[in-house]
């Protein structure tokens, strides 16, 4: 390159030299100066030409056409703006509808997990004939760690809410409880401070904790000085220990890490209760197979040593990542199939629009050809055009990108995991880039092929602006495909939306209305006891109660369809009769006395609670109707008695309705059997555990914005050091937990109705387009007779037929995909993949759309008048 | 009327004046004017050149490898840039001469058939 400059520096003065030179001998032989100088510059040549020769020499002649091209692209462009923009805005959306989802697929699918070697990281479930993922206990735990040899490092969590009333203001955090070597495990390095050790990590060790940067940053402004400094969480003293690096995450937004075995005894001493995940880092070569195959057998021998606990426990090794991930895999890629459908569309609509527009530009490419361009060169020439055209669309669509990751973020967030990650990032951006690339390609290619075919003499003959060699055939084929494809997103997106049609009409088995939920942080000091914890429960829902506008109010320990889970064994009789895992598993709600008739849950036998079902009183449970038909099917449950684990043997007062509780959509496999114990009766060794998992559902007309203060007012007037959170309506529980099927719903319903957006734009070019090229033969037509009706009914009918054969092709291949992925996906409920009403409505649309594309060429046609057009020949 | 027909026509003259110029600075360097002269006296001024050809022709065997260029004086004393022939140069002359004789003789032998039947 630099050589190039130098040689051609020089060019100028060497030529100036030559022809002096020349000049020079001319005179000599006699000439006039003037003479002379005519003759030399006669005998050298263009002067221009050969500098530009000379440096074309140099020069790659590639680079020089490319930017000749660029130039000549740039200037047709600009002479026809609105075709430009309409071409670059259906790319920009194409392409940026692409960006978005590709930059959520690659942020909560692709992209490797944040830690060292993810790929060795793994979860170890337990699990037991009709559970496939169970927590582990933690001494199941301990005993893996010390016998299982395909680890290189195992750690047990938790997660955990914690109060923080010192220092700074109160607020709730979230939290988790980790045993040693957490960290080490996941192979993070602390930013300040030092891990957990064993010694921490014991019943008595000293109160100590690990921090969030945000903690850090929030609370101690990022000082150094942090370290060593007390917090106080819960009412107790914990020294920090170290700080977490920024960004740190795990599968949980979490503040405080402290550790598992400072944590409640109950939960971690005892080998029936499930309440932990195991994490686990595979030593180098150990495939999960194998380290199965080891922890099988290490389940095995737990299970003959502890028969009553562990009895037909067994264990499950799945990638952390898949974990992590979980079911939105297969939406995500759902989606991203779905906005390559838009891409595709995108590109048949602008190749369509390329091809109209080159078809009027035959004439150009004859008179370029004949004076000697070559068929590539034109080729070239239009691909460039493309191109520019593409990665024009590509730049605005990456700002629509961001503006749709920023809409999607927002809505979703909370239902995608590893949301925080998403984002446009260079991945994100060599995707954009490279869709850009192809798709430029894509449409392209089909006109450029086309037109440089063009006939020369034909078209430079016929003297015309090229109508007559237009490329019908291929138009009309790209709209069949737009409505094709149109039609496969409109099944998809109906088919979501009739199912959470549906989801919405289901009874969940309690009024969704009118009901808000929330959580209170009591104050420590008044929770120091039981039965302290007792009244301070009962004196906040006598305050909540008395609030105007409150009908009723209670609190719950798991909120149904908010995937809280609370599984437990029980036995129909007064004794355990099995082991705990051979024993009927059912689901506990340690509710209020008042909490079923404040959620409206029916009852259908004997009685609820009442405030005389104290802790004194006979152990009592309400069961619904699933356990009652299940394990009492003639007789009367009411009367007979169950026994709880972990509590006593109970007297049934009641049955009432099932709730759907783990979604709307609860096919009833999982822990179908619900009991309903009184918070009050608990034991007082399990108050506390339970008291910090209570929520508190209100009944009300008022919306939230109204009750709320009121009601905060009332717990902060019981205590300056109570935070209230996690406020959020019944109504809202219910569509965050039909999240799964909203997410595509929404999207697809954006692609889809971009879709028909782009085909009806498409079938309109090419009914007009026809039109135009016919406006002889309609002359002609109407000159012998023909009425503007039928000539209306004609153009009709055109379009019609593409839109027709596009639906047939379409239907049948969203009959085929929706039966698919309703195989892999199970989001459909209600509706069948060839739910003849979805494939009847979206027929019935796109034929509407198509005949109001057409309405507008077709008028045009039956207001031709015959003297002008034949004239026009 | 093709464009590759065009090309190929360009290339042949583009080679010729490429022999001839290599041909030329056999003899020693030389500067541009120089060379241009050279070839007219040589060829009796049949091949009636344009000059100016000339410079897309000597930068292209600078590209090539074929020739080098330095400076120095010319003969009315005033600084120009002389070319030189390069041993790769030279031996792509040889290359060039044989290639030039044998589509000589080729076309020679097309346009005076009695003279091929004679000798066969």
């Amino acid at each position: 390159m630099r050589r190039r400059k130098r040689m051609l520096k020089e060019l100028d003065q060497d030529i100036r030299d030559h022809i002096e030179l020349e000049t020079q001998e001319n005179i000599e032989r006699g000439l006039s100066p003037e003479e002379a100088r005519c003759a030399a510059l006669r005998k050298f040549g263009n002067v221009t030409r050969v500098t530009e020769e000379t440096r074309a020499v140099w020069g790659s002649v590639w680079i020089e056409q490319l930017r000749q091209d660029l130039s000549y692209g740039i200037r047709a462009l600009w002479k026809n703006p609105g075709f430009a923009i309409v071409i670059v805005l259906t790319l920009a959306l194409g392409i940026g509808a692409n960006t978005a989802i590709f930059s959520v697929v690659r942020a909560v699918v692709l992209a490797p997990l944040p830690y060292p070697q993810p790929d060795r990281l793994v979860v170890v479930w337990e699990n037991r004939p009709n559970v496939k993922t169970l927590g582990t206990s933690y001494p199941d735990f301990l005993d893996w760690q010390r016998n299982a040899r395909s680890f290189g490092e195992m750690a047990a969590l938790t997660s955990r809410n914690y109060d923080l009333t010192s220092p700074g203001v109160p607020q709730h955090l979230d939290g988790m409880e980790i045993s040693s070597g957490f960290f080490a495990t996941l192979g993070i390095k602390l930013a300040m401070g030092h891990d957990f050790t064993p010694l921490e990590d014991l019943p008595h060790g000293t109160p100590s904790v690990i921090i969030s940067d945000r903690l850090w940053r929030d609370r101690f402004a990022s000082s150094p000085q942090a370290l060593g400094k007390p917090i106080l969480l819960d009412g107790a003293e914990y020294t920090i220990l170290g700080v977490l690096p920024p960004g740190f995450r795990f599968l949980a937004d979490a503040d405080v890490y402290t550790p598992l075995a400072q944590g409640e005894p109950l939960f971690y001493d005892d080998r029936t209760i499930h309440a932990f995940i195991g994490i686990a880092r595979l030593k180098p070569g150990v495939s999960i197979g194998q380290a199965e195959g080891e922890m099988s057998a290490v389940q095995e021998y737990l299970d003959r040593l502890y028969p009553v606990a562990d009895g037909n426990l067994g264990t499950n090794i799945v990638p952390l990542k898949q974990v992590i991930v979980g079911d939105v895999g297969g939406t995500l890629l759902l989606l991203l199939g779905a906005v390559g459908i838009v891409l595709l569309i995108t590109c048949a609509n602008v190749a369509n629009l390329l091809l109209a527009r080159s078809a009027a530009r035959t004439r150009e490419f004859a008179i370029r050809s004949a004076l000697g361009a070559s068929r590539e060169r034109i080729v070239r020439q239009l691909l460039t055009e493309s191109m520019l055209l593409a990665m024009t669309g590509g730049i605005l669509g990456l700002i629509v990108a961001k503006l749709g990751v920023s809409l999607m973020f927002a809505e979703f967030a909370q239902n995608l995991p590893r949301a925080e990650s998403i984002g446009v990032s260079l991945p994100v951006l060599f995707f954009a880039f490279g869709i850009s690339l192809a798709v430029g390609l894509a449409f392209g290619l089909v006109p450029a092929l086309k037109s440089s075919r063009a006939d020369v003499r034909g078209s430079l003959k016929s003297g015309d602006r090229g109508s007559t060699s237009a490329h019908p055939r291929s138009q009309r084929a790209l709209v069949i495909i737009q409505m094709a494809l149109t039609v496969v997103l409109l099944v998809g997106a109906s088919l979501l939306l009739r199912t959470i049609d549906d989801l919405h009409k289901v009874n969940p088995g309690f009024n969704t209305q009118h009901v808000i939920t929330f959580k209170v942080g009591l104050s420590p000091s008044l929770t120091r006891t039981a039965s302290g914890t007792r009244i301070a429960y009962q004196q906040l829902l006598d305050r909540i109660r008395q609030v105007p506008g409150v009908q009723a109010a209670d609190f719950t320990n798991i909120v149904p369809l908010s995937e809280q889970d609370n599984g437990g064994p029980f036995w129909v009789g007064p004794q355990q009769s099995t082991s705990m895992q051979d024993a009927p598993h059912a689901l506990y709600f340690e509710t209020g006395p008042e909490y079923l008739q404040t959620m409206e849950i029916p009852l259908l036998r004997g009685r609820f609670f009442t405030p005389a079902d104290t802790p004194d009183a006979e152990p009592v449970i309400v069961i619904n109707s699933v356990l009652a038909h299940i394990y009492f099917r003639d007789q009367d449950p009411v009367g007979q008695t169950i026994t709880v684990a972990h509590w006593h043997t109970a007297r049934v007062i009641g049955v009432v309705g099932n709730v759907k509780h783990w979604g709307m959509d609860d096919p009833g496999t999982y822990n179908p059997s619900q009991i309903y114990i009184s918070f009050y009766q608990l034991s007082d060794q399990w108050i506390p555990a339970f008291a910090r998992a209570l929520s508190v559902a209100v009944r009300t007309p008022l919306d939230v914005a109204t009750i709320m203060p009121a009601v905060k007012n009332v717990v902060y007037g019981t205590g300056q050091d109570q935070p209230v959170y996690n406020v959020r309506t019944m109504q809202q529980v219910v569509s965050e937990s039909m999240s799964s099927q909203r997410l595509p719903m929404i999207l697809l319903g954006v692609f889809a109705a971009l879709a028909l957006l782009l085909a009806s734009v498409g079938i309109y070019g090419v009914v007009s387009y026809s039109v135009t090229r016919q406006v002889q033969e309609i002359g002609v037509r109407m000159a012998l007779g023909a009425e503007k009706r039928q000539i209306f009914q004609m153009v009709i009918g055109q379009g019609l037929r593409v839109a027709v054969v596009g639906l047939t092709i379409g239907a049948t291949a969203a009959l085929i995909l929706a039966r698919l992925l309703s195989s892999f996906l199970h989001l459909l409920y209600g509706v069948g993949p060839s739910d003849p009403v979805t494939f009847a409505s979206v027929s019935l649309l796109l034929t509407v759309v198509a005949l109001l594309a057409c309405y507008i060429p077709a008028r045009r046609a039956s207001r031709v008048d015959p003297m002008i057009a034949l004239r026009c020949e | 009327m093709s464009t590759k027909e065009q090309k190929e026509r360009t290339e042949l003259l583009q080679g010729t004046l490429d022999l001839l110029v290599l041909k030329t600075l056999v003899l020693g360097p030389a500067h541009g004017h120089a060379v241009a002269k050279a070839i007219e006296f040589n060829s009796d001024d049949v091949l009636q050149v344009e000059q100016g050809s000339l410079y897309p022709a000597l930068h292209r065997l600078i590209k090539r490898g074929w020739i080098s260029v330095e400076g120095g004086i010319s003969e009315n004393n005033r600084r120009a840039k002389f070319y030189r022939l390069t041993a790769k140069g030279r031996r792509q002359l040889a290359v060039e001469t044989s290639k030039w004789e044998r589509l000589a003789g080729a076309i020679a032998r097309i346009l005076r058939p009695e003279a091929q039947e004679g000798k066969s």
